[in-house]
């Protein structure tokens, strides 16, 4: 007796197809699982068999081979549960083989029978090729997520079987009360003062590039790059898909609107490991926090505490928005499109701005500034000192203006940029800058001096003109860049680090 | 004297055994002065290997009394030392050793209140003659402080006068960039060094110490192979204010190795000078306070050569007789918010009530033309543009 089934398997984001074929003869009782499965697969054997006999089903007492095919990938996680147990029951006759005709189960069984939810519902259920998909009804949000099938949601085995036998019909639970929205993101209104830093801050969101808040203790770096988010317009659709997915198959929790729709904000502590970053940890090579972040926000508070190799993995993701994860088991491409903000003191004590005032010795500085300098250094476009704000900013004064206005004109910006066909200003090929980012007479002449003084490279030039642009899209202003713009950007670019005046 | 190469333990001048002693850990100029007043070198080594450095004579005294710990310490750093070897590594170098008395050593210091017993030296002698003075000061400085250091190093090497210093960062490594800038035909630079003179100490300073050397004189009391010990620099800075006339701090806190090397010249009677900085950042305190007990002010190397009552070139105070040329109404507002200290774009804008994006424009033309230098992400007052040189 022969039975198949679909279900699915997870890697990285993408789910895989994967049919589950039981073969059940006479012979020794026995039961078998083969098809490249790993260690939590292979304990299917016991929870398939306790499920069913606490659900007062059969056990056949016969050989019994499970094959997961196509055999050659590895099959991971205890999703496979439901789909064995399924097949066992189809091949031994206790259910028609026309009952499952198009349908796919996904879900890991307990020992009392109830089905219960795996991570990475979204991408198993999209590898789903049936018409109808059998999920644990936890996970029913998520499977609608998809769009492209069925979704019958189940709690127990019971209902399982009863539903295929035709003896009562699918359940219906009712909806699981939607988790309480989380609070609304900190608002910019709060921060008071710092004009360089906001205004940083709003072409960040409004052109992509990538921002250094640097300056010391105390000065509120944390809390301008917590503000960033929300700032951000709402992910576009593919994105949001993407999102997601990615947070699915991290099994992180969903929002409550199901979709992952507003940018989201990882924050990764410098004690991270490469691959808690990076992703691929587990079997299932499930992603990282750069992935995590795809479409949102990265913050990297102490930057220069984060392990040095941790940092060199970030410029891949930077330069092509994919992570491409390579384990001795497979290899994947975890997508990874972020806009980074990291935030730093310019040397261990913080005070290295102000001579006679650092307290740091010649050597750790040294450190410091090299652990920072370089390549990754070069990938901001942004780099501003947040200097702590003055007492009479702090207890006076009116509040900032509010995160909505900056919002808005952060949504026209990415509106202008989108009619130049990018996403966003730091997206625009350096061939088209020429066209895109005309400069007038006054802007060549800033540019040319800041290049003579040795201030700029060729790249660095293209990055400035880009967030030239960015702050003129933001001012609604038309026609080429005046001084003014790329002076701006050339401000909003300082070295982060201190370079000794006079070595 | 030279040494020659090769020399068996027993054909070694006094000065070689001088020299394995000036690097035991712990032989400070005072025990090692006593050794060459009261002692054969060669016995006082000996006597040091046998483990008998507490019962020398002359280091009994109440202030750096040498006890069983140092003697021990002594024995042990000897026993692994080969003072023919050392020797011959200090003529390999072309280092020219000479001790108190003895012909080649310099005589600035032969009469000094605690002249050092040994001096190592890489250059020629006659670079010790004529004027000197000391340039020193903080090595966390501003970019307005070194600037002011280099220009005035430049100019008192260009009036002939030896610019001494001790190749620290900061100030000290400024003023003799100045001074090797301003040519072969000026005085050289003479540095002061606390470790040994080979060893360069900042290691980034390497090449200074070498364009010192080629253009001037370099100086220590360490044997080769010396690391610079915390101890040998501030013994190093009294050897700054013995051979200079006079000691021109740029800037300083109000402690630190540049107020140790006026105390010293003080007691040594020489002048000190003073750059006025301005009141508030600690870059200045030092000098202020110096200023505020009497030091002559210092603006450039006019003010330090009438207060050594030399003769002033015509050429060098051109910069002030020219004037800069002017600031507009939003840069002297820029460059006066400044005055107390390098400030961000931020505190540029609350001070001046200017947009951001004007005040970026005003600050890149300012750097452009050299009022204003960039530190990290602060911005500072600089010298202003070159005017009144050729």
């Amino acid at each position: 007796m022969f039975a198949t089934g679909p279900s699915a398997t997870v890697l990285g984001v993408e789910g895989r197809s994967v049919t589950v074929e039981v073969h059940v003869s006479s012979g020794l009782p026995g039961f078998t699982v083969v098809g490249l499965p790993d260690a939590s697969v292979r304990e299917a054997r016991d929870r398939v068999r306790a499920a069913l006999l606490s659900s007062k089903l059969p056990w056949p007492l016969r050989r019994v081979t499970v094959n997961l095919a196509p055999s050659g990938i590895r099959k991971v996680g205890s999703g496979l549960d439901l789909a064995i147990a399924v097949g066992l029951m189809v091949a031994s006759g206790e259910v028609e083989p026309a009952a499952v005709n198009g349908v796919g189960f996904i879900g890991e069984l307990g020992l009392d029978g109830s089905v219960r939810p795996v991570a990475g519902t979204v991408p198993l259920v999209d590898a789903l090729a049936s018409e109808v998909a059998v999920v644990p009804a936890p996970s029913a949000h998520e499977a609608r997520l998809v769009g492209r099938h069925r979704v019958r949601p189940v709690g127990h085995l019971v209902e399982v079987f009863g539903a295929l036998k035709g003896e009562a019909p699918w359940p219906d639970p009712p909806e699981p009360p939607a988790p309480p929205s989380p609070p609304p993101p900190p608002d910019l209104a709060d921060v008071r003062g710092q004009p360089a830093a906001r205004r940083a801050l709003e072409v960040a969101a409004a052109g992509g590039h990538h921002l250094l808040l640097s300056g010391p203790p105390g000065g509120g770096k944390t809390m301008l790059a917590t503000r960033l988010a929300g700032l951000l317009p709402p992910l576009a659709p593919e994105m949001a898909a993407l999102a997601t997915r990615v947070h699915s198959a991290a099994g992180v929790a969903l929002p409550p609107g199901g979709m992952v729709v507003d940018p989201p904000f990882r924050a990764p502590h410098h004690s991270s490991t490469m691959v808690a970053l990076v992703g691929g940890g587990t079997a299932t090579m499930r992603p990282g926090e750069l992935s995590l972040a795809t479409g949102g926000v990265l913050f990297l508070d102490e930057l220069g505490e984060f392990s040095p190799s941790v940092l060199d993995a970030l410029r891949q993701p930077l330069e092509d928005g994919i992570v491409r994860v390579a384990r001795a088991r497979a290899s994947v491409d975890l997508p990874a499109r972020f806009l980074l903000v990291a935030a730093t003191n310019p040397c261990p004590c913080g005070w290295a701005g102000e001579p006679a005032r650092c307290r740091c010795s010649e050597a750790s500085r040294h450190r410091y500034r090299r652990r920072l300098s370089g390549p990754l250094l070069d990938r901001f476009d942004l780099r501003v000192e947040v200097a702590r704000p003055a007492v009479g900013d702090l207890l006076g004064g009116e509040g900032g203006e509010p995160s909505a206005a900056v919002a808005a004109r952060v949504a026209a910006a990415r509106a202008r940029a989108r009619q130049r066909g990018v996403e966003h200003n730091s997206a625009i090929p350096a061939a088209d800058l020429v066209a895109l980012a005309p400069l007038d007479a006054s802007a060549v002449r800033v540019l040319e001096a800041s290049l003579q003084q040795g201030r700029l490279t060729a790249r660095g030039m293209g990055r400035v003109r880009r967030v030239a642009l960015t702050l003129a899209d933001l001012e609604g202003h038309e026609g080429a860049l005046t001084a003014e713009h790329v002076a701006l950007a050339l401000g909003l670019r300082a070295e982060p680090v201190l370079q000794d005046a006079a070595a | 004297m030279n040494p020659p190469a090769g020399a068996s333990p027993s054909s070694l001048p006094p000065v070689a055994w001088l020299t394995a002693l000036a690097g035991l850990p712990g032989m400070g100029p005072r025990r090692l002065l006593a050794i060459h007043l009261l002692h054969e070198p060669a016995v006082a080594w000996h006597r040091i290997v046998a483990g008998e450095g507490d019962r020398l004579d002359g280091l009994a005294g109440r202030r750096g009394r040498v006890t069983d710990d140092v003697a021990r310490a002594w024995r042990r750093a000897a026993a692994v030392v080969d003072v023919s070897a050392l020797w011959a590594a200090h003529a390999r170098a072309g280092v020219h050793v000479a001790r108190l008395g003895e012909g080649g050593y310099p005589s600035a210091l032969a009469h000094d209140l605690e002249p050092p017993a040994v001096v190592f030296r890489l250059g020629p002698l006659a670079m010790l003659e004529g004027p000197r003075v000391a340039v020193v000061g903080t090595r966390r400085c501003s970019r307005l402080g070194a600037e002011l250091a280099q220009r005035l190093g430049r100019e008192l090497s260009e009036a002939g006068v030896h610019v001494v210093s001790g190749l620290a960062l900061g100030i000290d490594a400024a003023a003799h960039r100045g001074a090797l800038g301003a040519g072969a035909s000026a005085a050289g630079p003479i540095g002061v060094v606390a470790s040994g003179l080979d060893v360069a100490y900042p290691a980034r300073n390497r090449r200074l110490w070498d364009a010192v050397v080629e253009q001037g004189a370099l100086l220590s009391e360490s044997p080769l192979g010396q690391r610079p010990d915390a101890w040998r620099f501030p013994a190093r800075n009294r050897i700054i204010a013995a051979l200079a006339e006079a000691v021109v701090v740029v800037e300083s806190g109000d402690r630190g190795g540049s107020m140790y090397t006026v105390d010293e010249a003080l007691a040594r009677d020489r002048a000190v000078l003073a750059v006025p900085g301005p009141v508030g950042p600690a870059v200045a305190e030092g000098t202020n306070r110096l200023l505020v007990e009497g030091a002559t002010p210092v603006r450039d190397a006019v003010d330090v050569l009438c207060a050594l009552g030399r003769p002033v070139p015509a050429r060098t105070r051109s910069g002030h007789a020219t004037g800069p040329p002017a600031l507009d109404a939003r840069g002297r507002a820029i460059v006066a918010a400044l005055d107390h200290g390098p400030r961000t774009l931020d505190d540029l804008v609350d001070h001046t009530g200017l947009t951001l994006g004007a005040v970026a424009l005003a600050v890149e033309v300012l750097v452009a033309e050299g009022w204003l230098a960039r530190r990290g992400a602060h911005l500072e007052r600089a010298a202003g543009p070159e005017v009144g040189r050729p």
